[in-house]
């Protein structure tokens, strides 16, 4: 217990320690995700003559933008970074970790999430502040739903990961699933297969919980069913994935090689 | 019980006309405690064999297993840390301790419980001025220092250092190789050490391994080796300059013969063949009219030991 009580400490702390290290490159990513949605909002106000053309769809806007922002922090963290630490050859090292590397991912998926949160909060209060619409913050209901809704990103960001050690340059497919996030987040999301996307159906429910000042136990408990099972599903599959990928690079020996 | 124990190991890379069988049949063992050297030539397998004992890699067939647990199963990481091709094995974006506590925290040690530990290491590897600077702004021989350092804080008994002098200083080299000796006699630790550098392993280990296309040639302590190659080399340095007429009457006596040195200190080296006699020689010199001033043995080292294994000289 000892044991992973305090790898995850350490795989979290290291998280932190470089956010905080490099607090230049934190405040511009986050300028820059916060420039994207100025450039969204007022662009569209300029072209379609006014607010009037989001109406009621500017709350959706600001939910869906929040959780692309969290998405694409949470999973360029995740596999991307698992990318950089097989170039630098600390990826060899953490598996040799007596918790087992699957562990090692899972704290380290902890670890993004942290880090996604801390740049979505402050980029949410700018969008709100921007548009003048603020958004109820039920932190209890919020919490589970993003990291339920941000969970199937992660088994995307795995995947990619483990086609990263065994194929190398996967650079192009990496940014272009950033762009796929946002079809899955924008889909209609009353269609029974789009239950089945990521993203789409916690986003909808998200939005309950901050535009319609719904609360986690007023959503009907099949419909929090639907979102766990997608979240399983996704990073499950992302998993398995990786493992079985994983193998193939034990075997070829691609591990500590980028 | 074995610490590390190798057997059959095969480990072959592609298919079809493209295969390459890195590693063909290794089998070895290391007690607890023991200090061994794998020495071979670039592309030998000596990092595949290193790999494989971390569970890195996985064998094609055989096994490798560590304190009896199969190189494969992460319990393996209870007993083992590793330093790989150098100094890539830590955080360039963390501190020295920042680094040392993050490893030491990957093995199950709070930083309250790991904090003595680090302090000890920090003092010992020299570190103590730089244990705050971020590891990318560290010199080569430091980051190295280091890499070792966060192997070490994993307080594993085995310890497999791959290439830990790479790139390294003399001086540097020297300190580490020191720094290696030390914590295997102070706290008993088994270490497999691979390197190109016949010094390092000739100086720190007691036993080498040496592999040649995947395979092992020889697996011996250093002492049987160097006596096992012990000639009858002679190096004489003579009190004055060798005339052509006595270089010409050496050349016919002792075909061997090489001359070194520059004219004002020349010297001669000669290995002795069967029935030839040192006093043989000192006979054609003295009649040459050329002084002695000292004869020495010519001792081999490890590097020409190695290059007379591998060259299958012996």
């Amino acid at each position: 217990m000892k044991l992973y009580l305090w790898s995850g400490w350490a795989i979290i702390c290291r998280h932190l320690i470089e956010l905080k290290r490099y607090a230049f490159n934190t405040l511009s990513s986050l300028a820059t995700v916060y420039l994207v949605f100025l450039l969204m909002f007022f662009g569209a106000q300029i072209l379609a003559g006014g607010e009037a053309m989001f109406g009621d769809s500017l709350e959706g806007l600001i939910v869906g933008f929040l959780v692309w922002t969290l998405s694409i922090i949470a999973y360029s963290e995740l596999s991307w970074s698992l990318m950089r630490e097989a170039q630098l050859g600390t990826l060899e090292q953490l598996y040799m970790s007596p918790a087992g590397f699957r562990w090692v991912i899972v704290c380290w998926a902890g670890g993004a999430f942290l880090m996604s949160l801390v740049f979505s909060v402050p980029v949410l209060f700018l969008m709100m502040a921007t548009t003048g619409r603020y958004l109820r913050l039920d932190i209890l209901s919020l919490l589970p739903l993003l990291l339920l809704t941000v969970s199937g990103v992660f088994g995307i960001g795995l995947a990619v990961a483990g086609l990263a050690l065994v194929f190398k340059r996967i650079q192009a497919a990496f940014q272009i699933l950033q762009f796929v996030f946002v079809a899955f987040l924008f889909a209609p999301s009353e269609p029974v297969w789009a239950k089945a996307l990521p993203l789409n159906w916690g986003t909808e429910l998200i939005g309950r919980v901050m535009v319609h000042e719904v609360r986690l136990t007023d959503i009907p408990g099949t419909e929090i069913a639907v979102l766990l099972a997608n979240a399983v599903g996704w990073f499950g599959a992302g998993f398995l994935l990786f493992s079985l990928l994983e193998r193939v690079a034990r075997r070829r020996g691609l591990l500590g090689h980028y | 019980m074995n610490a590390l124990a190798v057997e059959q190991l095969v480990k072959v890379y592609g298919r079809g006309r493209r295969t390459v069988r890195a590693v063909d049949g290794v089998s070895f063992s290391v007690a607890p405690g023991e200090l061994v050297g794998l020495l071979g030539a670039n592309g030998a397998g000596k990092t595949t064999i290193i790999k494989i004992i971390c569970g890195l890699l996985l064998p094609t067939t055989g096994t490798a297993e560590v304190y009896g647990a199969p190189s494969a199963h992460k319990s393996v990481a209870r007993h083992v840390a590793a330093v790989l091709e150098g100094s890539r094995n830590v955080y360039w974006r963390l501190s020295v301790e920042e680094n040392l506590r993050f490893f030491a925290g990957l093995v199950g040690q709070s930083p309250r419980a790991a904090r003595a530990h680090i302090r000890e290491l920090v003092s010992l590897f020299g570190l103590r001025e730089k244990r705050g600077t971020v590891a990318n702004k560290l010199s080569q021989g430091m980051k190295q220092k280091l890499a070792i350092a966060c192997a070490l804080v994993r307080n594993t008994p085995v310890l497999l250092l791959d290439e830990p002098t790479l790139g390294l200083d003399v001086e540097t080299s020297y300190e580490v190789r020191g720094l290696i000796l030390e914590l295997a006699e102070r706290e008993g630790r088994t270490v497999l050490l691979s390197s190109h550098d016949m010094g390092v392993v000739e100086a720190v280990c007691r036993r080498v391994i040496i592999v040649a296309c995947g395979k092992v040639v020889t697996d011996d302590s250093v002492d049987s080796l160097l006596s096992l190659f012990r000639t009858r080399a002679l190096r004489v340095a003579l009190s004055g300059p060798l005339e052509e007429k006595a270089a010409a009457r050496l050349r016919e006596e002792f075909p061997g013969v090489r001359t070194s040195g520059d004219h004002g200190a020349p010297a001669l080296e000669v290995e002795l063949e069967v029935g030839q006699t040192l006093y043989q020689l000192l006979d054609v010199l003295r009649s040459c009219g050329v002084g002695v001033e000292e004869v020495a043995r010519v001792e081999p080292n490890l590097e020409q030991v190695f290059l007379r294994v591998v060259r299958g000289e012996a």
